[in-house]
């Protein structure tokens, strides 16, 4: 072999996976191979796009995104401990679903709601369907986190958040369609914006989401919709609300919520993960704590105007402040 | 069965805006992100979305879709289909994997913006499906080429190449991110999803799926023809608000930016998929040439759509009609020439019968662009390879990042277009990029391109090394030509017959 021959590099061989992640010991799951290492627009922190370094956009992401106090040298790293891909989150939502459709064709097969309690109409009216509104307030919170996220793996967590908000708003709407059919004097269908936008359960939970939806930095948008918002939402509309329901006859109500629960749960174990990562870097538990005591009274707030309109549940917003201070104890803050 | 029917309550799930109470409905709707063009809510109300889809309609069509697709793979995955095929079709499959599962991953963004933005709640609500899809976009395409990653590191560049500094990563992401990432969420629904997913995808996803049926790629057809059902329906996004836009006076700016989109798409695509559609697929794949398909999915297409929706035809498509014959062969002879600087082979695809077909497509071929071609057979037949390659740069645009081309030979007639603004000086490869820039030069003004890096000392050393470095391009990433310039041997054979 000559001299030359011996200097020239050696070309690159194929290799068994992409190279980013051919370091790692374990052979990628087909979750690391579609999920990892997509946001080129994190390559340049000055510049994320491939245009004029001052433009609106930019200058939105070097300041809500790249320039958070939230640090962490490799954001990549972060997995969903679900493992969640498009392919199996049609699989396992389309199974949710069956069930789902499955409870409201067999319940108004037979009658369902003409079998419930009169007195519990006015409650589904005021304390329901007008949920619709809140719910859709997840669904632009998570679709944000979505577009702000610094790794595609978080970004995915909260693509897959931003649907199952608009899977809960979707039965929501179907149910106050089936409702407005059958009990026309209520307001089914006609008066959950002047309750959302007017009756006092709602207001703190519209101030929390309408303050939430304008936390413009990716890290405190996380924290006031994932560890605030959210559980808080889940907590009151979900369990104590579906506890209220099983009370009065409600049981489609109950299994509905529950359902949706399952949804929340994974939410709550990718935000989990996140956090756990997050607290790794010196100096992240006292950003994190400072924003959940600025968002944390306003969560308090709005559980307590909610749960104080429940009937005859007069535990229902001490149980829901217990639930959600549980989860955020869990992850090692208050 | 007793399941209400979506039209019956399908109202209810778009009836979502309140007015805001704690913030203001600026602060809650930001003009830069949303883009309502001083159009109350009220307004955006009333976008229509065309097609109708709720969310159990779209996890079991999309899990049936994925089913469908992914089991194509797995029962061909032993056929070695790639292992076997000709290297031309390998290239463009390497060209498209790395051009667009980033892209698309980040189309996905581009529907969270209007999924969160868009004053039409209708809007926000398909656009959830939208980031569905394009999710779904980016993941398959990354799962598929995968499988090849052991054949050949150019098969890396389908998670790479959006990374790197490769001169058509930076035009692709010159485009993507102005045409979609950039944008607030009505000029996203009309940029992106009217102008681009309308037509262009449509040709990258069936045009390329009718070459891949016919090159036996069922795999690689059967993907992305399921890919297409996704796109034209979260296509379909951008129609209601270009009504909303013209029955509000603001017809001329919806003009500018449906102009903008789809010359700054064609300019793209006349480097990425004119080449492998007229010279990388093989000849007796190609369902029809790249201005075929063009003339049928973009000219007619939007000329129809753009008069229904009562827009003009954009200002330029005269200069777009004549650039179909000349364009993407400017792109394809200097990509061809300076293959070592893209991640994949190109197949020069201009052996005497490919010519012959190039003749009968582009009637005039062989007197201009065959004229650099018979100077590349000159050489290769010659023993002086070296001049078939790159020594220096070419000039390049300052709007599509793409080289400045036009029609070689006699009939020269390649024109660098230039714009002095605030002092610097820009290069544009037609006036129609002149024009994009022009729009809105605060976009664009502190750009640097390839050639601008290279003048400013970013590539070191600046040569072809250092700029293949700069590139993130190494030995066995580079392109070489495709076929091993086998194909050459054609045009020596008259000369054995005598010897």
């Amino acid at each position: 072999m000559s001299e030359e021959a011996q200097a020239a590099p050696e070309p690159l061989k194929g290799l068994k996976t992409w190279s980013h992640l051919a370091g790692n010991r374990r052979r990628p799951s087909e979750y690391e191979v579609v999920s990892t290492n997509l946001h080129y627009h994190m390559d340049n922190q000055d510049n994320p796009w491939e245009l004029d370094p001052n433009i609106p956009m930019a200058k939105w992401y070097r300041k809500y995104r790249n320039e958070s106090p939230l640090k962490c040298d490799d954001w990549d790293a972060f997995r969903d401990p679900d493992q969640i891909i498009y392919r199996t989150y049609n699989i396992l939502q389309d199974g949710q679903e069956n069930y789902v459709q499955g409870l409201f064709d067999q319940m108004n097969d037979r009658g369902y709601d003409q079998m419930l309690q009169p007195e519990w109409m006015p409650v589904l009216a005021k304390l329901y369907t007008p949920g619709r509104y809140l719910f859709h307030a997840l669904q632009l919170g998570s679709a944000y986190i979505h577009q702000m996220a610094p790794a595609s793996t978080i970004t995915n967590c909260a693509t897959y958040q931003t649907a199952d908000s608009l899977r809960w708003m979707t039965h929501t709407a179907y149910r106050t369609k089936e409702l407005s059919n059958g009990f026309s004097g209520e307001g089914f269908g006609e008066n959950e914006r002047n309750i959302w936008e007017n009756d006092p359960a709602w207001q703190g939970f519209r101030e929390l989401a309408e303050k939430a939806l304008i936390a413009w930095d990716w890290a405190e948008s996380f924290v006031a919709i994932n560890l605030v918002l959210k559980p808080a939402v889940e907590e009151c509309l979900l369990v104590q609300l579906g506890d209220a329901g099983r009370h009065n006859g409600d049981t489609l109500l109950g299994l509905l919520n529950q359902a949706q629960m399952r949804d929340a749960e994974r939410h709550r174990r990718w935000s989990t993960a996140l956090v756990k990562m997050a607290l790794e870097t010196e100096g992240n538990k006292a950003v994190l704590q400072a924003l959940l005591d600025k968002w944390v009274p306003l969560g308090d707030a709005a559980i307590n105007a909610y749960c104080s309109a429940i009937p005859d549940s007069p535990d229902a917003a001490a149980d829901a402040k217990e639930a959600v201070s549980n989860f955020r104890q869990s992850l090692g803050l208050n | 069965m007793a399941k209400l029917k979506r039209e019956e309550w399908y109202d209810l799930t778009r009836a979502t805006n309140w007015t805001p109470k704690y913030v203001t409905e600026e602060e809650l709707f930001p003009e830069e992100m949303s883009g309502s063009r001083g159009i109350p809510a009220e307004v955006w109300e009333t976008y229509d979305e065309p097609y109708k889809v709720v969310y159990s309609e779209y996890v079991e069509t999309q899990r049936e879709k994925d089913a469908g697709a992914y089991s194509v793979k797995a029962a061909l995955e032993r056929s070695q289909y790639v292992e076997n095929a000709d290297p031309g079709w390998v290239s463009t499959m390497v060209a498209h994997y790395g051009a667009i599962p980033l892209a698309e991953y980040a189309a996905s963004t581009a529907e969270a913006r209007m999924a969160r933005f868009a004053k039409a709640p209708g809007n926000r609500n398909m656009a959830v499906f939208g980031m569905m899809d394009e999710n779904r976009h980016g993941q398959i395409q990354l799962y598929f080429p995968h499988a090849y990653t052991k054949l050949s590191r150019q098969w890396d560049w389908a998670s790479k190449a959006y990374h790197t500094n490769e001169w058509a990563a930076i035009a692709a992401r010159s485009f993507f991110d102005d045409a979609m990432m950039t944008r607030d969420s009505v000029a996203v629904s009309i940029m992106l999803t009217f102008a681009f997913e309308t037509g262009f995808t449509n040709m990258q996803f069936l045009g390329l799926a009718a070459d891949a049926a016919q090159a036996g790629d069922h795999t690689f057809a059967s993907l992305i023809s399921s890919i297409q059902t996704d796109e034209s329906r979260h296509a379909q996004q951008g129609g209601p608000s270009l009504k909303i836009l013209i029955a509000n006076g603001k017809k001329e700016e919806a003009q500018t930016m449906v102009d903008a989109a789809i010359w700054r798409a064609w300019k793209l695509f006349s480097a990425l998929t004119g080449p492998a559609m007229d010279y990388y697929t093989p000849m007796e794949h190609r369902s029809q040439s790249f201005k075929e398909f063009m003339e049928e999915w973009i000219i007619a297409q939007f000329e129809r759509q753009l008069i229904d929706l009562g827009l003009d035809k954009p200002w330029y498509w005269d200069i777009l009609i004549r650039d179909l014959d000349i364009t993407h062969h400017g792109m394809h002879m200097g990509i061809w020439y300076w293959r070592p600087t893209v991640w994949w082979n190109p197949a020069a695809g201009f052996g005497p019968k490919e010519r012959e077909w190039l003749e009968e497509k582009y009637p005039g071929w062989n007197e201009t662009f065959g004229e650099c071609a018979d100077v590349i057979v000159d050489n290769l037949l010659n023993g002086r390879p070296e001049l078939t390659g790159p020594e220096t740069l070419p000039t390049v645009c300052n709007m599509c990042q793409l080289p400045i081309v036009g029609v070689p030979g006699s009939k020269w007639d390649v024109k660098d277009y230039q714009l002095e603004y605030e002092g610097r000086l820009y290069h544009f490869g037609s006036e129609v990029d002149k024009w994009c820039f022009e729009i809105d030069p605060e976009r664009y003004k502190g750009h640097l391109n390839f050639i601008d890096r290279f003048l400013a000392g970013h590539v070191q050393p600046p040569d072809l090394m250092g700029g293949l470095q700069y590139m993130g391009l190494a030995p066995g990433e580079m392109g070489d030509d495709a076929h091993g310039y086998e194909w050459v041997k054609a045009y020596s054979q008259p000369k054995t017959d005598a010897a």
